[in-house]
């Protein structure tokens, strides 16, 4: 059994102290202790990106990442992605494109493009989609996912 | 299980040194074999802190000394025309996916030693060394024998991966990795890491428990090939999920062909 | 008018920032969590448990076994399951026990502390050891359970079923050409992103109230109370947003077993499958072995077709009458082929039960189909779309059974994604690789069972509109918003949509069957209409004038023609309120009123449902590049032409047709479970059972929408959810062998496997 640490991790911005076992990952403690349901658990061993977040502004499977180990890097989820707009760009393509099916694998998404979009202002196709690569949707294909984001690199400035 | 961050490499030593006793590094690898049930470490000492381990340190004579917790999206940036550090460049392109590459650490894989994992096949292509630390000092094991089997290496218990020596390889040669997967990010079926100078340094992984190694390869089609398919009668490639070990055998030859001629356009 | 535009879907916004609930997302004060334990073997006998450490472990609120079981067996046609086992283990994953706790390490933790004693049996694994002379047997007691549909099987067989039109063995003789092959398909997983789960509560009297990620929530509510004995008026289900269903969530498996604890527990009850359970406790697509002989004349009319299908079962029923049954259906194909015999049987296994699964047995016999359609082809030396073209149905051509097709646009299909690869521009070829084209039509149906829908008016003359169909994510709320509002002349904003419940949700079978926008769209459509005629009766007397002379404005509001005088819908609301005839408020339901088949052209026997119909028609062509060296089939481009009778959200329809489309990439290239000797189930995590990523996929997935009304529906609309997968695998076999010669005629078809093929070529 873990011994539960005391933890302050910083998420969207905001201090939270945090109670969880060594083997917490940041998953389970967004999910069931700070009550951010927006990033998803879709296998919980790495592979499916349903649950992607950003540390220090970089990709990260949640489910892979203990809380332990998060430190002082600053945890951005889908609740936080927008700032305080209503929607993020990325997130009003994806809206706009009928690229959002059953919806489960959007926040992942939504991540992905957001970390590729800060990276890359005009990003073609081929790095969309590598950008794109660690994260699986069953709904659409992919294509209109794909589409929305060329169409958000060609309208940006 | 009890959880460590020390800041430098002496805590780290001591707080493995009790019996079960893991490192950390990116978590990639480990935390997801935490949550399939399959380790359950009594302590895990995480090496993030540790500021020792981390950089990318270019050598007069172009080589890299490269710091065991960087990321592969940092090696993936890499740029330089040397063979060494471009073979590894490429590997680390292709390792899992972008999460995976953003978090994950060339010290970590190469610990984990994964059979069908990129770096042990670049790492022993491109002859690297592997510095390894402990309490008594600093060791060095060339890559070609670091990797002894599934899973296994030469590590010994307490002893932590600090940094890589990858040599720049001959000069003016070219490399290339190539990968066979299934769906792409997957593990390889079979890969092949190619150095070509006037002759061509091989690493095949995926067929069977560590890399294997052709050296001094000549360069023309016949010569590839028939060290191909020598090497596919003496290997021992198993049957798995991915594909048996006859199919290995067989696209063995035509791969190792492929990822010689693929260097040799690479400008 | 809202048919035919594409407004951002009604739940998009939600998905798109996180806000919208999954059934993992709910938290309950006093919430317990389940942890489920399952069977090491494949085939057992239960001799004993031993609870006590289990229950000893604080923290631990509940635990249920196969013995607590007072109720008989449940299940779809054949009832031959318990919500957990009985006396026998049949599969490995089969759950055995189930226990509630207050978090999951503590649950899991019990689960496991529960002993149990087994006594091995021997295992059938395979569709030739379940066969085999002296097999034993998974279902001694099969003539007691209760079936619905009377199968006629033995042994191992638990179903068996034939179709037959025509004299086949007369036909043969006629032809010139006859080619015959044995196709084999593998089990596929659905790999929702969403595992299968549910948060279960009970109120003081013991009313079950079920918040479900499922397909039905009146399926899932009927199943439950079967399963506790209770009516179904104490059992309540309610639909959280869906995260993918695609027939793996359409029955139920652990609802049940998370409203037993709840009861028990006197708390709510969470229990939610990881990836690797779900893999291994749900349902998975039939492996099938279809046997097929087409014979055609010299010059290319198909005159015989022959088949015979088995179909691995696993351990459990639940819906392999009706696959079966599917399968041979759509055997034929969309062809004017006049003689056909198709004889099908399924079989136990002792392995994770099959069940429905995006195309239902359709993807299995068009495989085998498909294929041999180019096979005939090649003996022929006629082209393979050509010889398509010419046996292709028309426009009140029958189907396979006897429907009379009232329409059929499958020659345009056809064409229409011939013409598209022909001017598409030629993409270079790549060293090493060979590239070939493939084709292959497709037939499926969009209408079948009973549905409802309720429109009522609001006070302010806004709209409440409410169906028992679940949105598993193709989009069915927006669609069905749309077909209300279109019919009222309103923008979707007036018109609210509820979420299922089956306190208030009118009856649906399920979204299944690709019969949403059929079925559930038609029930709206005729329930809104009838609203509309209610509201211009009011008006009519408002304006005191004959209805002839109304109109509809849009926005809400009735004039009369010619002149600007109108009342809003909000006056009419008023009126019906507060002054005569009370609320405006229409149930419309029905059950699927199709032609029934045809005794005097099809002699059928045992078939596992009753009528069905409304068909669709399709095409897919696919570009591939075959590695000769290595075997590896990459999809470069594909179209697909899918008839979808009239696109009320074109993206949404898009959506599906690519969507179907990389699902059946993954059914044709990469996707099989695999079980070892054991029968354990070996490809239980995302990184041994390989769905697509983006990189595996084209970007080039062109839909083709063809809009051919159906008659029978008020706005002409039919299903595309289906369709757009069943074709996949058999145009990419088709590609591989244009490019290559050779010819794969096992699922999936890995590079290893397309290998071995090349090799054989001669």
């Amino acid at each position: 059994m873990s011994r539960k640490l005391t933890l302050e991790i910083t998420v969207n911005g905001e201090a939270h102290d945090v109670l969880a076992p060594a083997s917490a990952t940041l998953l389970e403690v967004l999910r069931t202790q700070l009550g951010l349901t927006g990033t998803k658990c879709g296998c919980n061993h790495g592979v499916c990106g349903a649950c992607t977040v950003l540390l220090d502004g970089k990709l990260a499977r949640s489910c892979l990442t203990l809380v332990a180990n998060v430190g002082e890097r600053a945890v951005t989820t889908i609740e936080g992605i927008a700032g305080e707009q209503d929607f993020s760009p990325v997130q009003r393509a994806l809206i706009e494109s009928g690229a959002v099916q059953c919806g489960f694998c959007t926040p992942g998404f939504v991540i992905a493009l957001s970390a590729l979009f800060a990276k890359e202002p005009h990003p073609g196709r081929e790095a969309i989609r590598r950008a794109l690569s660690g994260n699986l949707c069953r709904c659409s294909g992919y294509v209109k996912i794909v589409e929305a984001a060329e169409r958000l690199a060609e309208r940006r400035p | 299980m009890e959880f460590v961050a020390p800041t430098t490499l002496e805590d780290a030593y001591r707080a493995l040194a009790t019996e079960e006793a893991l490192c950390l590094a990116g978590g990639q690898s480990l935390v997801a074999m935490m949550n399939l049930g399959l380790a359950s470490p009594a302590r895990l000492v995480s090496l993030r802190r540790i500021e020792a381990l981390r950089g990318i340190a270019r050598q007069a004579d172009g080589s890299l000394h490269i710091g065991a917790m960087t990321t592969h999206a940092e090696l993936a940036e890499l740029e330089s025309s040397a063979a060494g550090p471009s073979l590894l460049a490429q590997a680390a392109r292709v390792v899992a996916y972008p999460a995976v590459r953003a978090q994950g650490t060339l010290g970590g894989a190469v610990a984990h030693a994964d059979p069908a994992a990129d770096y042990p096949v670049v790492l022993t292509a491109a002859a690297a060394t592997i510095e390894i630390g402990s309490p008594r000092g600093t060791r060095r094991v060339a890559a070609r024998e670091f990797f002894r089997g599934i899973f296994e290496t030469a590590l010994e218990k307490g002893e932590i991966v600090t940094g890589i020596h990858l040599p720049a390889g001959p000069p003016d040669a070219r490399a290339a990795y190539e990968k066979l997967s299934l769906v792409a990010g997957d593990f390889a079926i079979v890969s092949v890491a190619a150095i070509v100078g006037r002759t061509a340094e091989i690493a095949i992984g995926g067929c069977g428990p560590k890399p294997l190694l052709l050296s001094e390869v000549g360069l023309s089609d016949e010569a590839l090939l028939a060290a191909g398919k020598r090497l596919a009668v003496v290997c021992d490639p198993s049957d798995d999920q991915r594909a048996s070990g006859s199919y290995r055998r067989k696209v063995l030859p035509g791969l190792i062909r492929r990822a010689v001629q693929a260097a040799m356009v690479r400008s | 008018m809202s048919i035919g535009a594409s407004p951002p879907r009604l739940d998009a916004a939600d998905k798109a920032t996180g806000r919208a609930q999954y059934v993992d997302d709910i938290q309950l004060p006093g919430m317990l969590h389940a942890a489920l334990l399952t069977s090491p073997h494949a085939h057992a006998r239960i001799l004993d448990y031993r609870l006590d450490a289990a229950r000893a472990i604080p923290g631990v609120k509940a635990i249920v076994v196969g013995p607590d079981l007072k109720t008989g067996r449940a299940g779809g046609m054949i009832k031959d399951e318990s919500m957990i086992a009985r006396d026998k283990v049949r599969y490995v994953g089969e759950p055995v026990a189930a226990v509630a706790a207050v978090d999951p390490a503590t649950a899991a933790r019990a689960a496991a502390a529960i002993e149990i004693d087994y006594e091995p049996l021997p295992a059938v694994l395979t569709i030739d050891e379940s066969l085999a002379e002296g097999a034993p047997l998974l279902h001694e007691h099969f003539a007691s359970y209760i079936q619905t549909v009377q199968g006629g099987g033995h042994d191992n067989v638990f179903f068996q079923s034939s179709m037959v039109e025509g004299d086949v063995d007369k036909a043969f003789a006629q032809c010139d050409e006859i080619v015959e092959n044995t196709w084999e398909t593998q089990a596929q997983h659905h790999v929702y992103l969403e595992t299968n789960g549910c948060v279960a509560t009970a109120d003081a009297s013991g009313r079950i109230t079920l918040h479900a990620t499922c397909q039905s929530v009146h399926h899932i509510q009927q199943r439950v109370a079967e399963e506790l004995g209770e009516p179904m008026a104490r059992i309540r289900v309610i639909a959280t947003r869906v995260g993918g269903g695609f027939g793996g969530k359409h029955a139920s498996n652990i609802h049940s077993i998370a409203a037993w604890l709840a009861r028990a527990a006197r708390r709510p009850v969470k229990l939610v499958l990881s990836r690797m359970q779900d893999f291994e406790v749900q349902r998975s697509r039939h492996p099938a072995r279809i046997w097929m002989r087409t014979g055609a004349t010299r010059d290319g009319t198909i005159l015989a077709r022959d088949v015979r299908i088995t179909t691995d079962g696993g351990a459990y029923a639940d819906e392999s009458p009706s696959v079966l049954t599917f399968a041979l259906m759509m055997s034929r194909g969309p062809y004017r082929i006049a003689n056909v015999r198709a004889h099908g049987q399924t079989v136990y296994t002792n392995k994770l039960r099959a069940g429905s699964f995006r195309g239902f047995g359709n993807p299995q016999a068009s495989f085998a189909g498909e294929s041999q359609i180019d096979e005939i082809a090649a003996r022929l030396d006629i082209n393979p779309l050509e010889l398509r073209l010419k046996n292709a149905m028309r426009p009140d051509d029958t189907a396979f059974g006897g429907h009379p097709v009232a329409s059929c646009v499958l020659v345009e299909c056809l064409e229409r994604v011939r013409d598209a690869q022909r001017v598409a521009p030629s993409l270079a070829p790549r060293a090493g690789r060979k590239r070939g084209v493939g084709f292959a039509a497709v037939s499926h149906i969009s209408g079948l069972m009973g549905t409802s829908a309720n429109v009522q008016l609001r006070t302010d003359g806004s709209i409440a509109l409410s169906t028992g169909c679940v949105d598993l994510g193709q989009g069915s709320d927006t669609t069905m918003v749309q077909i209300c509002a279109d019919a009222l002349a309103v923008p979707i904003e007036k018109v609210s949509y509820s979420p299922q419940d089956s306190d208030s949700s009118p009856y649906n079978w399920k979204t299944a069957g690709s019969r949403s926008t059929y079925m559930t769209g038609r029930a709206v459509a005729v329930a809104t209409v009838q609203v509309r005629e209610k509201m211009l009766e009011h008006a009519g007397e408002m304006m005191e004038c004959a209805l002839a002379d109304l109109e509809l404005r849009p926005g809400g509001a009735i004039g009369l023609k010619g002149v600007p005088k109108s009342v809003t819908f909000k006056e009419v609301a008023l009126r019906s309120l507060f002054q005569s005839g009370g609320p405006i408020a229409v149930s419309h339901g029905f059950v699927f009123d199709g032609p029934p088949f045809d005794p005097k052209r099809a002699v059928l026997h045992q078939l596992a449902f009753p009528n069905l119909g409304v068909y669709t028609y399709g095409a897919h062509c696919v570009e591939v590049d075959v590695d000769e060296l290595t075997g590896a089939v990459e999809v470069r481009r594909a179209w697909c032409a899918h008839d979808v009778g009239r696109a009320i959200n074109p993206l949404s329809c898009e959506g599906q047709i690519q969507g179907g489309f990389v699902q059946g990439m993954g059914y044709a290239l990469t996707e099989v479970m695999q079980w070892d000797a054991q029968g354990w189930l070996t490809t239980v995590t995302l990184a041994d059972y390989k769905v697509p990523g983006v990189l595996d996929s084209p970007v080039e997935i062109y839909p083709i929408v063809l809009e051919d009304p159906d008659p029978s529906h008020p706005v002409g609309a039919k299903g595309v959810g289906e369709p757009s997968l069943v074709g996949v695998a058999p145009a990419i076999a088709n590609a591989i062998c244009n490019a290559t010669g050779a010819r794969v005629r096992i699922l999936p078809m890995k590079p290893e496997r397309v290998l071995d093929a090349l090799e054989k070529r001669t």
